[in-house]
Order: C-alpha cells, then sequence, then structure tokens
C-alpha cells in the first residue's frame, strides 16, 4: 500500500467463543483516509463479527477477543473504556447493516431516530439537529423527506429504510463507515442505486469505508483495497487491482470461478469443492487446506508464510506465486 | 414492502380515530352475544345452587301465608324463562330490581360499592406496575445473573403465596406489632384522603403480589425479546448510552403489549378483590357479593356478576383501543 497514515490498522487481530481454536485467528488489514476496503469471502467466515469488534458491539454476541490491536486515528480501540467507545461510535465510525427491514426502531420516526444520534455527539440545539437530519434524508435522495422525516419504518420500503439507515450513519460525518453486506436484503435494481449512493457520498464526504460483501461485480466496482477471508483468515489482500488482474491465493481463484458471467456459458457453474470445516477440525496449517485443489502435507501442518508479489499485495500460501509453482508441479 | 411512499400516513389525524371508533363499536357489537349468554348462565347457575332466598329471609318463624306472598311478590313462583326475561327487560331499563333482604335498589348498592372496589384495584395496580415493570426491566438486563435468579424466586412466591397468608402476616407486623398501618377497615377518599391511602396500603399490596409477579415475568421475556433484536443493535451503533437504549429503544417497544396486559390484569383485579375485602374487611363489591350469596340474594349477585362482567368486557375492549393508540404499525396503515 502506499505510505498514507492508515486510518485504522488492524494487526493481528484474534477472536473466539472460548473454545481453543480461534474462530478469527490474526487477521491484518488497514483501511487509508477516504478508502475503500472490501472484505470479501463466503458467509460465516468472520467478516460480520470482525465489523461488530471493530465497532464494540461484540457484548451481544458470544465472542470475545483474544488478540491483537486495532488502531484507529490514533487511538487503540480495544484497549479503550466502553465509555470512550461509545462516545466513538455512531460519531467517528458508524455502521450500516445488512437488514434494513428490522434495523429501525419501530416505534420511532425515522427523523426521531436520525435526530437522536446527532444529538448525542454533537452539541447543537434540536433544531439544528433536525435540519442536519432532514438534510441528511434528502443527501440520501430519499423521497419526500420532510414527509419520510415523520414516518415510521413500517411505512417505507426496504430501499427507502436502507437510504434511512445511511443517512443515519453518516449524519455525524464519520471518519470510517463499516457497511456490512448493505444491500443482500433489496430487490437487484435498488443493489446498484444504493451502492451508487454509498460510494457518491463517500467520495463527497471523504469517509473511508470497510465494506463488507460477498459480491465480487460490487468489488471490482467501489473497492481500492480487498482483503479475501476465509474461516477466519486472510488469505490475501492488495489492491483491486492487484487482486482482479493477478490473484494469487487458489481460494480467491475459486471466488473468481464462482462468478457467473454473461456471455460465456459452461455447462456448470465452478464451484470450490467441499465445506469449510467446522472450527474443531480445522487444519493445524492453511485452513483452506482441506479444499485446495494444490493441497499438501505441510499446507495441512504449517501456518503458510506470508508472500508478497509486491508492495501491498500479500497472499499466504506455501504455493505462491502459484505461476511458478503449478508450473513446477 | 410496497414502494408506493404516497400511501404513506403520517399523521393520525385523519384515519387513525375513525379507526379506533371502528374498532370499538365492532367489539361492543361483538360482546353483546357473550353478555347474553353469560346473563343466561348467572341467572341459571344462581337457581341451581339449594337454598331458598326466602327460607333465608324468615328464618324460623315462618308464615306460609306470608311466604307465598313474598314468593309471589318476587315472582318466584313463575317458570325459570320467564323470571329470567323479567329481570332482563327490567335490567334493559336500568332496573337491576332490589335486594331480598335490605329492599335497598342493587344499583344504588352498587353504585355505593364500585368505588371502593375500584379504589382497591387501582392502588393494587399501580403497585403492581411500580413492583413488576422495574422489576422485569432488571431481571432482563441483568440476566442470568444473581439479580435476575432473585427476581424470578420473588415472583415465583408472589404468585404461589395465598392472599389470606400475606395478609394475615401484613397485619400481625403492621398493624399488631409495629402499629404504623390500620388493621383493617375501609376510609372514603373524600373524607381523609392520607388516612384512606393508608388504609389501603396492605390490602392493595397483598392483591398486586400476583399481578406484579405475572407482570414481571412477562416484562423480563419482552425485554428481552426486544434486546436482541437489530434495532436495539443499532441504537448501539449510534453510540447511545445504556440506559438510553435500555429505556428510550428497548423498554418503549416491550411495553406494547404490557399495556394490553395490565388493563386485562386490571379487570382481573376488579373481580378479584373479593378474599382481599373480606380479610382487611373492606366494604367492597366483593363483600357486597359474598353477602349476597350467603344469603341467596339472586338479585344483588345478579346484578354484582353482570356488572363485574361489563367492567371485565370494557377493560378488554380498552385493552385492544389502546394496543392500537400506542402502536405505530397499526396507528398509521401503510
Amino acid at each position: 500500500m502506499t505510505t498514507t497514515e492508515p486510518l485504522l490498522s488492524v494487526e493481528n487481530f484474534s477472536l473466539g467463543f472460548g473454545s481453543k481454536i480461534d474462530l478469527i485467528d490474526g487477521i491484518s488489514f488497514s483501511v487509508e483516509p477516504g478508502k475503500t476496503l472490501c472484505l470479501v469471502g463466503e458467509s460465516g467466515c468472520g467478516k460480520s463479527v470482525t465489523s461488530l469488534a471493530l465497532m464494540g458491539l461484540l457484548a451481544t454476541t458470544p465472542a470475545r477477543i483474544t488478540g491483537g490491536k486495532a488502531r484507529f486515528d490514533g487511538k487503540d480501540l480495544f484497549t479503550l473504556s466502553e465509555r470512550a467507545r461509545a462516545d466513538l461510535r455512531g460519531n467517528d465510525i458508524a455502521m450500516i447493516f445488512q437488514e434494513p427491514m428490522t434495523s429501525l426502531n419501530p416505534s420511532m420516526t425515522i427523523g426521531q431516530q436520525i435526530v437522536e444520534g446527532i444529538l448525542r455527539h454533537k452539541p447543537v440545539s434540536r433544531d439544528a439537529a433536525q435540519a442536519r437530519a432532514l438534510e441528511m434524508l434528502g443527501l440520501v435522495r430519499m423521497p419526500a423527506p420532510e414527509k419520510r422525516f415523520h414516518a415510521y419504518p413500517h411505512q417505507l420500503s426496504g430501499g427507502m429504510r436502507q437510504r434511512a439507515m445511511i443517512a443515519m450513519a453518516l449524519a455525524n460525518a464519520p471518519k470510517l463507515l463499516i457497511a456490512d453486506e448493505p444491500t443482500t436484503a433489496l430487490d437487484v435494481t435498488i443493489q446498484a442505486q444504493i451502492l451508487a449512493l454509498v460510494s457518491r457520498l463517500q467520495a463527497e464526504t471523504g469517509t473511508a469505508m470497510i465494506l463488507i460483501t460477498h459480491d465480487l461485480s460490487v468489488v471490482a466496482e467501489v473497492a481500492d483495497h480487498v482483503a479475501v477471508m476465509y474461516a477466519g483468515r486472510i488469505v490475501e489482500v492488495g489492491s483491486v487491482d492487484d487482486i482482479f488482474s493477478d490473484p494469487q491465493h487458489p481460494y480467491t481463484l475459486g471466488l473468481f470461478g464462482s462468478v457467473p458471467s454473461i456471455g460465456r456459458r459452461s455447462s456448470t457453474l465452478a464451484t470450490i469443492e467441499g465445506s469449510v470445516p467446522p472450527l474443531e477440525h480445522m487444519p493445524r496449517g492453511c485452513r483452506f487446506a482441506t479444499r485446495c485443489p494444490f493441497a499438501d502435507q505441510r499446507c495441512m501442518d504449517e501456518v503458510p508464510p506470508d508472500y508478497e508479489p509486491k508492495a501491498g499485495h500479500r497472499v499466504a500460501c506455501w504455493y505462491a506465486p502459484l505461476e511458478a509453482h503449478v508450473r513446477a508441479a | 414492502m410496497t414502494g408506493g411512499g404516497f400511501r404513506c400516513r403520517p399523521s393520525l389525524s385523519k384515519k387513525g380515530p375513525d379507526a379506533v371508533l371502528k374498532l370499538i363499536v365492532r367489539r361492543i357489537l361483538l360482546a353483546l352475544p357473550t353478555l347474553i349468554i353469560l346473563s343466561m348462565i348467572i341467572f341459571g347457575l344462581q337457581r341451581l345452587l339449594p337454598g331458598d332466598p326466602i327460607q333465608t329471609m324468615m328464618a324460623e318463624e315462618s308464615d306460609p301465608q306470608v311466604v307465598e306472598f313474598l314468593r309471589e311478590k318476587y315472582r318466584l313462583n313463575d317458570p325459570i324463562p320467564l323470571q329470567y326475561l323479567a329481570w332482563v327487560g327490567n335490567v334493559l331499563q336500568g332496573d337491576f330490581g332490589s335486594s331480598l333482604r335490605t329492599g335497598l335498589p342493587v344499583t344504588q348498592m352498587i353504585l355505593q360499592k364500585l368505588p371502593i372496589t375500584v379504589q382497591l384495584a387501582s392502588m393494587a395496580m399501580i403497585m403492581a406496575l411500580l413492583i413488576g415493570i422495574p422489576a422485569g426491566v432488571i431481571a432482563a438486563v441483568r440476566k442470568n445473573t444473581m439479580v435476575d435468579y432473585a427476581a424470578n424466586a420473588v415472583a415465583l412466591s408472589g404468585m404461589s403465596v395465598p392472599n389470606f397468608w400475606l395478609g394475615i402476616i401484613l397485619i400481625m407486623v403492621f398493624a399488631v406489632s409495629w402499629k404504623i398501618l390500620p388493621a383493617s377497615g375501609y376510609v372514603p377518599i373524600t373524607l381523609d384522603f392520607w388516612l384512606s391511602i393508608k388504609s389501603m396500603l396492605m390490602p392493595g399490596f397483598v392483591l398486586s403480589t400476583a399481578v406484579a409477579a405475572y407482570l414481571m415475568r412477562h416484562t423480563r421475556s419482552a425485554m428481552l425479546s426486544v434486546l436482541s433484536s437489530d434495532y436495539i443493535r443499532t441504537a448501539r451503533a449510534k453510540g447511545l448510552l445504556s440506559n438510553a437504549v435500555i429505556i428510550r429503544h428497548a423498554l418503549r417497544n416491550a411495553l406494547m403489549p404490557i399495556v394490553t396486559l395490565s388493563t386485562l390484569l386490571f379487570g382481573d383485579l376488579l373481580a378479584g378483590a373479593v378474599l382481599t375485602e373480606q380479610i382487611f374487611v373492606i366494604p367492597g363489591f366483593g363483600k357486597l357479593i359474598v353477602d349476597a350469596v350467603f344469603t341467596r340474594d339472586y338479585a344483588v349477585v345478579q346484578g354484582v356478576v353482570l356488572f363485574t362482567a361489563i367492567g371485565f368486557i370494557a377493560m378488554n375492549i380498552l385493552a385492544d383501543v389502546l394496543y392500537i393508540v400506542i402502536n405505530p404499525r397499526l396507528r398509521h396503515p401503510q
């Protein structure tokens, strides 16, 4: 990556449910100011729980942080007091969730819910907060914002609710926005609109973003950097160009193979064989070894070292660079 | 979910009261058959009871002629269906008949006793809400801690301890030993406000225990389900502090079913004050009906039970209306 001081840098972060093996096993990544990092991986690989840990919202889950550091804007997130974290939440770090249908309080109006977040963090009058909330509803292109301000969530469609969530998250101009699959619950046509909206607002406000997704077309569209996660480890990280033009990890390659594309009609969709093993049966070495077509005994037993094909592009595979080894094999 | 935003109605002004009024009318119409069947049961069951009101009235020295005269006067010789129709006819004109024992009109007796029972039930309800809801919230927030277990244990005893036992223990402690509360009796609230409240403290508490326990359990489970919902996570993600999340976001939603439940429970309290009134010698509805049953005072029993039933049905309708009024999803249709 470039030499800019990262806004968020996560080092060796691990998280578990109290068993011997950690669900998230020593992941590291960083986000630069104003840039977008896409966290990619299949369901259950630990993307969402990582974002909750960064938000400081793990208390609602059985997961606990077991190691590592997360430096955000000069602060060590995991050592801050609960109060200090609450002061950051919704102010410097904001989050958009996956489920717009259930993520808004059904007994409060949209306006109240946005205003509340502003008043919590900014020393402004209620009138000013309301004006700001209305402005945000306009910015997220909410149709008839004055009317929606007084509407309850059940009166809005899924897309409008997600717009309201985005307005809420961006109302305090956070430095970092974490968007956890913000479009998966929406209609395909709405998905594109919401994504375009998020990236436009991000560009306008200079907010950095961690976008969690398993949709590679989304990644190609909005990412500056990509981190590919598999079973609680980051197997490959790099700029969007590195990942798309020169994918190194067999899992990353597998992901590309799983993307259906228009035009090329092969009889079956390429898939990655098998499924993620349960945590207690996870190989000691590379976690992808049980499904990797290139894996051998060393992959099963020893954790692969990071290989850097070029600055900022890291891959955790014994066989990287893949071309050289596979040809040799 | 429809995207048709123009159909949204952000204000109560147009649709709300209309819908509520419609609901009330519909519920009253639905309640009519219930009331008719109920009145038949009230009337019939009593006639099945052994014992004769005139005999009870006359005691030992019964002159057959007087007995016969009274039987005719109170139409006790008519077939039961005819007696029923005559009673219903009078009730519809607002005449509940008069007591066989005292000769007083039943309506007057009821109106005299009603405020006493309403005061007792209200006292109990307020206490139950003040105990049950905070206890439920705390138990939910401190789930699976000693606090939670203790609250559950207290709630269980609240439901299982018999009222008469608790009443007597309280009288022994507060009235006999410490002499800080009157042991029994009733003081009208218009006569001496504070003494009236003071004399209602123990009976109110005794009556409230079961309802408080019930409310605590329901509040706890409603809070638990709300606290694990996505919008609570959103509220925390805004950086709101714990108390704001619990009270403004969680409790507000958890209370919706509790409000409805409380209304229904208030109906229970009105109808269920009998035993408590007996223990604390409060001359309310309960005492009226117990005395009337013992003396086979048909008109009074019928009047009181019918009144209670109407009150209970009214509480049910109120519960439905409240549910709409406090729930924005029902108040503002999509």
